[in-house]
């Protein structure tokens, strides 16, 4: 395990000065919209919070946080806050593989397909999309989350911003119920899969489910994605924790302890596994984190994309 | 040996809600949490309502192996909300470290 407090002041001192936990410039970490033709203006603003873009490099920095993790080379991390946020990043982003990046822009490419598919009338303003700060708030760093909060929903009022779909559980709890308790700024909120509207379909798959814990437990959206899968004919295996009951799967260990992360994520991904269906996640710190187990993991998005 | 603070859940509530008191020790928190350790987060609870506040201030490091994944606040037969009481302790101890 790494000291807390090195881990907590390297985040809060990056979201500073570079508004990203890693330190990476926003350029180098937000660039899957380049090759769409988005609107910019519509009845509501898509908003990633770059989770989806940050996927690879947690991958790349968890690695190296395993090389170190209970070393005496992890005593040297409290130095690191005092090293500027993008040397860090940069040197993070040039380690990480151009393929990875790529790959983590997929998601993202097939929730603009499904919601253009189902007519939603959205835009996308890569300016405006800013990671939501949820991991300091998550790590106990209130000060550095509010302060971070405010800049980004005072950003996003000040562009005229009321609705927002968002593609990941962990920035749309922030923004669906943080941002309005610790900002004073409310959107209406709603997940990307609440939105789509599809013709009903056949197609007799079976897949097993993985709930997300903010998506499944704190926001109780479950029985949405559940409702989308059946509209599908996509049944789903039954497995002990689901829905509201869900297990987490232990990524948000990954930066203070990878051992006991990748102790929870094993659990889990045997739990998951058992029925012997492929494993469907709707969350990209699940979804990176189920994949180290080598289990056949793919992201809600791209299930959906495939079979409308 | 360990001094007992009388006003440390007043002192707390700084930096979360006051639920701590309500929590009646049933363990259904320490059963369920996936970390699976050392009655984690029932003694943390325990420590807060005795008013150990040095106790947690050396056990801080355990705190951060908290999931934050909700299973004991939503399992909780007393509404105590262990999650929020190990996140608002993790806030404590931060803006303690850093006082020091």
């Amino acid at each position: 395990m790494f000291n807390p407090r090195d881990i907590i002041e390297v985040l809060a001192a990056n979201v500073r000065q570079t508004k990203s936990p890693f330190g990476i410039p926003k350029f180098m970490v937000n660039t899957w919209f380049k090759d769409l033709s988005l609107h910019k203006e519509g009845e509501y603003l898509l908003f990633t919070g770059l989770m989806y873009q940050f996927s690879p490099f947690i991958e790349t920095s968890t690695q190296y946080l395993e090389k170190y993790e209970d070393t005496k080379t992890a005593d040297y991390l409290k130095y690191a806050k005092w090293v500027p946020g993008y040397i860090s990043g940069i040197g993070l982003a040039m380690m990480t593989k151009g393929k990875e990046k790529r790959k983590a822009g997929q998601p993202l490419k097939n929730i603009v397909y499904l919601l253009q598919k189902s007519k939603v009338d959205f835009g996308y303003r890569p300016e405006l999309d800013d990671y939501s700060g949820i991991l300091l708030y998550d790590m106990g760093d209130q000060k550095e989350f509010v302060a971070h909060a405010k800049k980004v929903a005072q950003k996003l009022q000040s562009a005229g911003i009321k609705k927002i779909i968002t593609v990941d559980p962990h920035t749309a709890y922030a923004l669906k119920e943080l941002f309005p308790k610790y900002t004073g700024i409310s959107f209406d909120v709603k997940p990307y899969f609440e939105l789509l509207n599809f013709e009903p379909k056949d197609c007799s798959l079976e897949v097993t489910l993985h709930d997300p814990c903010f998506f499944g437990r704190y926001l109780k959206a479950s029985d949405i994605t559940r409702k989308q899968l059946s509209n599908m004919g996509i049944s789903l295996t039954n497995i002990r924790n689901q829905g509201e009951f869900t297990s987490c799967c232990g990524g948000p260990a990954e930066s203070i302890s990878p051992s006991l992360s990748n102790e929870i994520m094993e659990k889990r991904a045997k739990e998951l596994e058992e029925p012997g269906k492929p494993i469907i996640a709707y969350c990209p710190i699940c979804l990176g984190n189920l994949k180290k187990s080598n289990a056949n993991v793919e992201d809600l998005s791209s299930l959906l994309a495939r079979h409308v | 040996m360990s001094l007992v603070n009388l006003d440390f859940a007043e002192e707390l509530k700084e930096y979360s809600g006051d639920t701590a008191l309500e929590c009646f020790n049933c363990g259904t928190c320490a059963a369920i949490c996936p970390l699976v350790n050392d009655n984690f987060p029932r003694r943390m609870i325990r420590y807060i309502q005795v008013g150990a506040r040095e106790k947690i201030l050396e056990n801080s490091d355990e705190l951060w192996r908290c999931l934050h994944c909700g299973l004991c606040t939503h399992t909780c037969p007393r509404e105590a909300d262990p999650g929020e009481i190990i996140l608002g302790l993790k806030r404590f101890v931060l803006a303690n470290w850093r006082k020091s």
